[in-house]
């Protein structure tokens, strides 16, 4: 790299990319922190919504074959499409931003969710019933621990979804936030500094998944 | 039937409930369907925007070019970590840190190095398809039992046999599946560069008749898009029941 077999100008040699590192983090941190409230925002939109609405659809079937045909579809179109309208009807900033992340993470979650609800053993319940537990102790004892997996899955995967589209809000129409950074690092080619917000955006972003992880394991041991 | 009628009910009540609302608020922001047609008319007449075929078939050679890319790189990655174990052991990991990270992260590198033409869309699609299809290939190896290579190889089965006539067959469905996802978000990477700065191509439409407020033009371009992606992956889904058909 710092024998000129790369231009330095597209691929800065690592060590100018720590060293952007260090000034970039002073600035990046604020950054960061906009980015990440809106992501949270978006995230917890579309865990509250979109798992009540996957337990809904997994757990009727009627309901389930009307309805999971479009929840597929909706997946399956590019989000990023709409982005333009979100923003133009709520402008450019905080608001797009969530909702951003909030209309990429939920349909992974009630796609998941559903499917996790729909494999629930029913003879599981029925045995329970028969054994004379009230609804209340059917729905703590078999349904919740049944369910859970899949809802700790599908909080994972949402994580992923809504930092993607609270960046990508920021990127195509914002003018804060760590998306937004990137994009005009990019345009002025001042590559160490991307390079280093890069890196910093990954980071979180495998030690937030990693953590929901950790969080699965504990969860999968109190089973 | 009853299923298939309860379906059309909910899709003309979206349609209506999303009529009713575009008619009571601006209709600047807020695009009915039924201004849609109309629309759609005007954006295949092009008369306010770029002529739409060359975009479309700019779009739709990106696309390839990343898809072509993204599945000879992931079968080629896949094979390489799934087959050799120590190779897999190293570089597994890194690969599913990577899957952790919201792709669009790398977007404004590659624009950086592939500047804003085509390159950059292609190297996004390839980016975004590469993944499902490397992954997949390792499910699918993992998948293979290992009694079966065990068993061919005691009949004198030579180790390409075994990989055509055992492990093949036996990791098709999974590959195809990844196959089908590696596609789906070949065309969001491409769709997603030319939406964030491009030049040309359909994202580049659709963006130029949102920055006019061409709102209706815009809707149908949209609807017309998110129909064709549709279609594609109906296709894609076609193929992957066949795969499994096949694949037994």
């Amino acid at each position: 790299m710092r024998w000129g077999v790369l231009d330095a100008v597209f691929i800065p040699p690592p060590s100018a990319v720590v060293r952007a590192l260090g000034w970039t983090a002073a600035d990046a941190l604020p950054r960061l922190g906009d980015t990440l409230v809106k992501t949270l925002l978006g995230y917890v939109l579309a865990v509250g919504v979109g798992v009540p609405a996957g337990l809904v659809l997994g757990s009727r079937p009627i309901a389930h074959a009307v309805a999971m045909p479009y929840v597929v579809a909706l997946y399956g179109i590019p989000k990023i499409l709409i982005l333009p309208w979100i923003a133009l009807i709520f402008g450019i900033g905080f608001s797009t931003a969530a909702l951003s992340a909030a209309v990429f993470a939920i349909f992974p979650v009630v796609v998941l969710v559903a499917a996790g609800t729909r494999d629930v053993d029913p003879n599981m319940v029925t045995v329970a019933v028969s054994m004379g537990a009230s609804r209340a102790q059917v729905g703590r004892k078999v349904l919740l621990p049944a369910v859970l997996p899949s809802v700790v899955t599908a909080m994972r995967v949402a994580m992923v979804f809504a930092l993607l589209g609270a960046l990508l809000a920021e990127m195509l129409a914002g003018n804060r936030g760590m998306g937004f950074q990137m994009q005009r690092m990019a345009l002025a080619f001042r590559a160490p500094e991307l390079f280093a917000a890069t890196a910093i955006v990954s980071v979180l972003s495998i030690s937030a998944v990693l953590f929901l992880e950790h969080l699965n394991r504990r969860l999968g041991r109190w089973r | 039937m009853k299923i298939w009628l309860w379906r059309a009910l909910v899709l003309l009540a979206a349609l209506v409930l999303w009529e009713a609302a575009a008619r009571m608020l601006n209709p600047i922001l807020y695009v009915g369907p039924s201004r849609l047609p109309a629309a759609l008319g005007r954006v295949l007449a092009t008369r306010d925007l770029p002529p739409l075929a060359d975009h479309v078939w700019l779009t739709l050679a990106e696309i390839a070019a990343a898809y072509a890319l993204a599945v000879a790189g992931g079968l080629w990655v896949g094979f390489l970590l799934g087959l050799r174990k120590t190779l897999g052991r190293i570089y597994e990991p890194l690969l599913a840190a990577l899957y952790a990270v919201p792709s669009v992260v790398w977007y404004p590198s590659l624009m950086l190095f592939f500047g804003l033409g085509p390159a950059s869309k292609i190297a996004f699609g390839v980016l975004l398809g590469f993944f499902p299809v490397t992954l997949a290939v390792l499910a699918g190896i993992r998948q293979v039992p290992a009694t079966l290579i065990t068993v061919a190889e005691s009949m004198g089965a030579g180790s390409w046999t075994v990989f055509r006539k055992v492990m093949l067959p036996a990791m098709a469905s999974t590959m195809v599946g990844g196959l089908r996802t590696g596609l789906a978000l070949s065309v969001v990477g491409v769709l997603v560069g030319e939406l964030l700065g491009a030049r040309a191509g359909l994202g580049y439409v659709i963006n130029y008749a949102y920055g006019l407020m061409m709102t209706a033009e815009y809707a149908a371009l949209v609807v017309l898009v998110a129909a064709a992606v549709l279609l594609l992956d109906g296709a894609g889904s076609l193929f992957e029941a066949r795969g499994k058909r096949g694949g037994g």
